[in-house]
């Protein structure tokens, strides 16, 4: 029975990776298709396939929902007020002598938009203004799509959503996802910053380059206050500093930014049409977290867990030393849709992993965000390395070429941490 | 279309200017334009070693000429990319003189001065009391290099223009 699981995860996988279905849709169909083969009862209780599959997974990401869609009000905020475009004119307008300056500050910037709301709607909010000003002072596209890329995914231990997503997912509380996600962020700062260095370090590239099909992507919008520039850093303070909980520490990112941008007369109509822009910039996310949850309760069942943990649990190293080096190798499976993605069948395979009692909670905790920061950068399929590198005029292959040596170090870094830490 | 006029639209289009005026960009196209007249003046003193080579057509970006290490390196697709643009606009440019313009941008690259021409442009990026700092303006170089490259090559258009068409922005 845990063979045909496999059997079914290995066919969800291909038809995830040739396109023949969006990710969620199939994950959808593999979480009916998990319960069915494990024997649940169509109808009945928690463990039934109506009652625990669809309507309880449903809802299980409830609480990453409300954080995704509030990360991406306060990411329309961002960009409708103008404080994303004035922090990056005023790198470039303060290190512009210096590309290594100016790539740097993006960098920070982007870890700043990675850590409100992530995948394409950060990229766009830092690359937007900040991958053209990179070109136009000497960084090459690739790298300067990768600074966008690397920045946002070492602001991905810092975003709130994350945190929530880790923490419903595998039922870990916020305070242990906090504790690894804290111990993370060093790890991917410094590896992220020593990938602009290398990039930068042959000085500006001075050319006669002409960018062709240039995007009209860019709005014109005012310059926001000086004071309003912190925006970022007020969820993030309010979460770690003050230990708020996740909503109201999102919610007053957004009262900060309204009350420091927007005129009274205004508030009402540029919060509103900030926050249905948020919905719209949400939704490919949420339709995930949907299937993720049903995907979650299908591995959960009884019949399922029985089956799969002791294959699971026959493949899965005990040794630290090996459960570094066997994760470790495995990272190109969280790429193209693979089955460690975090945000697809990975979320499943960490849900095995716990409920199976496979390894500690916080190893696996340690492993998905291991695994999430090379995805978040890395990967070819990914909206944000789409966009980031498309805008940049680069193929997205290209882009994982660059990254890929860098982001398998923090992914290493993450496994080398939990294993000393939680194993 | 004028250089100046180009300029103003190179600038335009480079990002940190969407919300300056039309007058203060066409006063630092000016003064870029200026300034390369200027390097342009001055004596040939260093020696470049340049290279050619294909591959300068990529998707998304013609790359006409970079300079690496010293070295300049011309990119031979991109230059008769360029010629047949010019050729479909009429305008009598030849490989040569395009060539010239080529590796002189890459020259002008290498003797401006960015500091130096940031402080002709004069822009304010932070005022604290009487403290004012300095700011970059992104896209000047480009302008002054392309002048300087005009200047050396005796190319019958400018490379504003040149560029411009190439962008599809003529
Ligand atoms: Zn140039």
């Amino acid at each position: 029975m845990g063979i045909a699981i496999l059997i079914l995860m290995a066919i969800g996988v291909v038809l995830m990776l040739t396109r023949i279905l969006p990710t969620a849709f199939a994950l959808a169909l593999l979480a009916l298709g998990i319960a069915v083969i494990s024997g649940a009862p169509l109808t009945g209780g928690k463990e039934s396939i109506l009652t625990g599959v669809l309507q309880n997974g449903a809802v299980t990401l409830a609480a990453t929902m409300i954080a995704v869609l509030l990360g991406s009000w306060l990411g329309s905020l961002l960009d409708q007020t103008g404080i994303g475009g004035t922090l990056v004119r005023k790198i470039v307008e303060f290190g512009g002598e210096r590309p290594a300056v100016v790539a740097l500050g993006v960098f920070a910037v982007s870890i700043l938009c990675g850590s409100i709301t992530g995948s394409a709607p950060a990229a766009m909010l830092a690359g937007v203004v900040g991958i053209p000003a990179m070109i136009a002072v000497g960084l090459r596209p690739v790298a300067a799509a990768g600074t966008v890329l690397m920045g946002i995914s070492a602001g991905s231990p810092l975003e709130l959503p994350v945190w929530q997503f880790m923490s419903d997912a595998l039922g870990a509380p916020v305070s242990e996802v906090r504790t690894v996600m804290i111990r993370l962020f060093p790890i991917a700062l410094v590896v992220g910053i020593a990938y602009v260095l290398v990039q930068t370090r042959r000085g500006a590239r001075h050319a006669w380059a002409v960018q062709l099909d240039r995007p009209k992507a860019r709005i014109r919008r005012g310059d926001a206050p000086w004071y309003a520039l912190a925006t970022p850093l007020v969820p993030i303070v309010l979460a770690l500093g003050l230990t708020v909980p996740i909503v109201p520490s999102l919610l007053a990112g957004v009262i900060y930014a309204l009350l420091t941008t927007t005129k009274w007369g205004d508030l009402n109509e540029r919060a509103l049409r900030s926050l249905y822009k948020g919905f719209e910039v949400a939704a490919p996310p949420i339709a995930l977290f949907v299937a993720i949850g049903m995907l979650l309760a299908a591995v959960k069942l009884p019949g399922a867990k029985t089956a799969l943990t002791p294959i699971v649990s026959a493949i899965s190293p005990a040794a630290p030393i090996w459960f570094v080096v066997v994760f470790a190798a495995l990272v190109p499976l969280c790429l193209f849709r693979g089955p460690l993605n975090v945000f697809g069948l990975g979320a499943g395979v960490a849900g095995v992993l716990v409920t199976g009692g496979i390894y500690p909670m916080t190893a696996v905790v340690g492993l998905m965000a291991s695994y999430n920061q090379v995805f978040g950068v890395s990967d070819p399929t990914s909206t944000q390395t789409v966009w980031a590198a498309q805008y940049a005029g680069v193929r997205p292959e290209r882009s994982m070429l660059s990254t890929l040596p860098f982001t398998w170090v923090v992914g290493l870094g993450g496994m080398v941490l939990t294993a000393v830490l939680y194993l | 279309m004028n250089d100046l006029e180009l300029a103003v639209g190179l600038l335009r289009d480079t990002p940190t200017h969407e919300n300056r005026t039309g007058e203060q960009l066409r006063s630092w196209a000016q003064t870029a334009l200026e300034y390369g007249d200027e390097l342009a003046e001055g004596p040939d003193v260093e020696t470049i070693h340049v290279i050619e080579r294909e591959g300068g057509v990529r998707k998304g970006e013609v790359l006409l000429a970079e300079h690496q290490r010293g070295t300049v390196i011309v990119y031979t697709d991109a230059l008769r990319r360029t010629e047949e643009v010019a050729r479909s606009r009429g305008w009598s440019v030849t490989r040569e003189s395009l060539r010239r313009a080529a590796v002189a941008h890459e020259v002008a690259h290498h003797r401006l001065d960015v500091r130096e021409l940031n402080r002709r442009l004069g822009h304010t990026a932070a005022r604290l009391g009487p403290f004012r700092l300095r700011g970059h303006v992104a896209g000047a170089d480009e302008i002054a290099a392309h002048r300087f490259a005009h200047r050396r090559s005796g190319l019958a258009v400018s490379p504003l223009l040149l560029t411009a068409a190439l962008a599809g922005r003529d």
